[in-house]
């Protein structure tokens, strides 16, 4: 038996190991895609300072430093289920059931659509999809295709798609709906974007410099926003059209374009349609907490952070015993901070597993999470350093909470008990 | 057409080796041993992997990376693997799932 | 094809306009609007469309931010028949 079972051999999930074992826990760590590095695989963009992040170079790294710890990774290995009982962890996958003491989550984040009339057909992907199968597997999603929301993720998976030689014939808004609100609104977008616009590439920043400046500056902005887009990379950036068809009968055939007013409201008349082979769908990042959300562990809506997240501390504590997070399940957020994260989440098992003289290095990890969140060139959220001071006020409000209903008493773990 | 990007300027080339052959819905196709039976398929131009049990629309990968099960499949007689996650191996047999027939999809309606 | 038509949950080819009539007509929550229309209820577990039902759900009524909408239920990954009966062995 390990005294660690990890799930997720993503950055979070893999650093976490690689510390966990330096400090001399046996480490167990399941995933069920076919290669370690979770979504880190898919990442690829040029830094400040013109060098590359290369999601598979950067997992060849940690996989390195696993391999010479003699990490026990299963990959192929889906979990459906956890349980704890008299102690233990019992973690059920598609093959057999693992128990240990401690268990880490690191799952990740999973896609938000948009949906779109005709976005069942073959040939309609998510964004990420796309940049999988351009960059980890190599293969062409289509010849020409077109991106349906506008955000920092579909915009540098639209650049990766470039590189690879794929033509995207524009990047334009969802049709707005119920379900679609915030991703179909031109002004709010426009925002979203101007709030990272270190990462936007320049012409955008040139065209958004200008209109920063104030409230009026920005509503003619989106006002006088050219019909045809912005280019960037050569492809059309268009926050005045949305998409609000998808054509064709067995697969993608094309889309309809239309001009849209600057709250989003579809101009009559102004439908023009475009051919394409693949559409990709960009409506946004949410923690995947389902295996937690199966251990009666509270939960907290941070729109900052990207939904519902699990109450933790920075030490990556939840308030059940013996189970910990690490990574995007905590809020979205880029694979460096996934990372740090992984590093502090290993460090605090191991202190609570007995290993002495650990507080310092713990600290200075803690510290360090939140140093590489500054410095992040991604940032999914501008207020994402206030999400995560809310999901702290909410951890120490519950330990507030705690203490006054029953001191040493885990109340949570009585009823994740009684769940069982 | 999809095809393979075999040379890309940041990510370096392609390795094509070890070729494999697999049969979906009973046609020959190649690919790249142990990449996803979905990227095969679609470096093949195959994009339509099943279809909806019901209204028998077809459908195609989604997420592409296990979380929507639009890609299940078939696999050498095991039902409902995920394309998108399963690695393509030598003489592997893959069906993807038709509308089911009338009565079994009014069963499924009043007992699903 | 309308918006009305438009699929919602791919699994269960739930559509917006069952969606939002039935959101309106019986002022749901999320649980109950995934209950009454099986949206979220297919194969993927409503991985997929959960945060759309949850946008229908919150037009009508107030988001529980201390509580997710809809419940998470085991076995997250469909489990095939013949291994719901297997014994772990580590
Ligand atoms: C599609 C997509 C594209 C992204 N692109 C970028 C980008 O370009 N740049 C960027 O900075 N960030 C990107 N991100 C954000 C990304 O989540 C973080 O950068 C980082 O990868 C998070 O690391 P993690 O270890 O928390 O999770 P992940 O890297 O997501 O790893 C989680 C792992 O857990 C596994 N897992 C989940 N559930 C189970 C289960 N039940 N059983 C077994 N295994 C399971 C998954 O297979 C996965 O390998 C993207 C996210 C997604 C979803
Ligand atoms: S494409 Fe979504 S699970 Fe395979």
């Amino acid at each position: 038996m390990a005294d660690l079972i990890i799930i997720g051999s993503g950055p979070a999930g893999l650093s976490a190991g690689i510390t966990a074992a330096e400090c001399g826990l046996s480490v167990l760590i399941l995933d069920e895609y076919l290669k370690p590095g979770g979504r880190l695989l898919g990442q690829l963009y040029e830094e400040p300072g013109g060098k590359w992040w290369n999601g598979i170079e950067e997992t060849r790294k940690l996989e390195k430093r696993a391999a010479a710890l003699d990490l026990d990774i299963r990959l192929g290995t889906a979990v459906s289920n956890i349980e704890k009982e008299d102690g233990l962890w019992h973690v059920y996958t598609d093959r057999e059931t693992f128990t240990a003491p401690s268990l880490l989550l690191a799952t990740g984040a999973a896609e938000s659509p948009v949906a779109i009339p005709g976005w069942t057909l073959p040939g309609v992907m998510s964004v990420g999809a796309a940049q999988v199968m351009t960059n980890v597997h190599r293969v062409k999603p289509g010849s020409r295709g077109v991106i349906i929301g506008v955000s920092v993720l579909s915009s540098a998976i639209a650049m990766e798609l470039n590189i690879a030689g794929i033509d995207v014939a524009a990047i334009a808004l969802p049709k707005m709906n119920e379900v679609n609100k915030d991703g179909a609104n031109p002004a709010g977008v426009m925002d979203s974007l101007l709030h990272v616009s270190h990462m936007a590439p320049s012409k955008f920043v040139q065209f958004g410099s200008k209109l920063m400046q104030n409230d009026f500056m920005k509503k003619l902005g989106i006002t006088f926003y050219p019909k045809g887009g912005v280019k960037m990379w050569g492809i059309p950036v268009m926050l005045r059209k949305a998409v609000i068809e998808i054509c064709g009968t067995e697969q993608v055939e094309g889309v309809i374009l239309a001009t849209v007013t600057t709250n989003g409201q579809v101009v009559p008349g102004s439908e023009q349609r475009i051919d394409a082979d693949f559409v990709c769908i960009a409506g946004g990042l949410y923690p995947l907490a389902e295996l937690i959300g199966l251990t009666g562990c509270p939960f907290h809506h941070i729109d900052e952070l990207g939904g519902y997240v699990p109450l933790h501390n920075e030490q990556m504590e939840t308030p059940v015993d013996g189970l910990y997070v690490a990574g995007n399940i905590t809020g979205i957020e880029g694979a460096k901070v996934a990372m740090s994260q992984g590093v502090a989440a290993a460090l605090s098992i191991a202190r609570n597993f007995g290993r002495q003289g650990l507080d310092d290095i713990l600290r200075e990890a803690v510290e360090y999470v939140g140093e590489t969140r500054r410095k992040a060139h991604i940032q999914f959220h501008p207020e994402v350093a206030e999400g995560r001071r809310k999901m702290q006020q909410y951890w120490e409000e519950y330990e507030a909470a705690q203490e006054r209903i029953a001191p040493e008493e885990p109340v949570v773990e009585k009823e994740v008990l009684q769940g069982v | 057409m999809t095809e393979r990007i075999l040379d890309h300027s940041v990510l370096g080339k392609l390795d094509t080796s070890p070729k494999v052959s697999f049969l979906f819905n009973g046609k020959e196709y190649e690919g790249i041993e142990n990449e996803p039976i979905a990227a095969a398929l679609l470096a093949n131009g195959v994009r339509t992997l099943r279809r909806h049990e019901e209204s028998g629309s077809p459908r195609g990968i989604y997420c592409n990376i296990g979380h929507c099960f639009e890609c299940r499949v078939t696999v050498d007689g095991v039902q409902g693997m995920r394309a998108c996650l399963t690695p393509v191996k030598d003489g592997m047999v893959v069906t993807g799932g038709g509308q089911l027939d009338a009565p079994v999809r009014d069963w499924r309606k009043n007992n699903g | 094809m309308t918006d009305k038509d438009m699929i919602i949950c791919r699994c269960e080819e739930v559509t917006y306009g069952e969606l939002v009539e039935t959101a309106n007509e019986y002022g749901c929550n999320a649980r109950e609007l995934k209950l009454r229309t099986r949206a979220g209820m297919g194969y993927c577990g409503g991985r997929t469309c959960r945060n759309m039902v949850d946008a229908v759900a919150c037009t009508v009524t107030e988001r529980d931010s201390k509580q997710v909408t809809l419940k998470y239920q085991p076995p997250v990954r469909p489990v095939h028949f013949g291994d719901l009966g297997a014994i772990g062995h580590d």
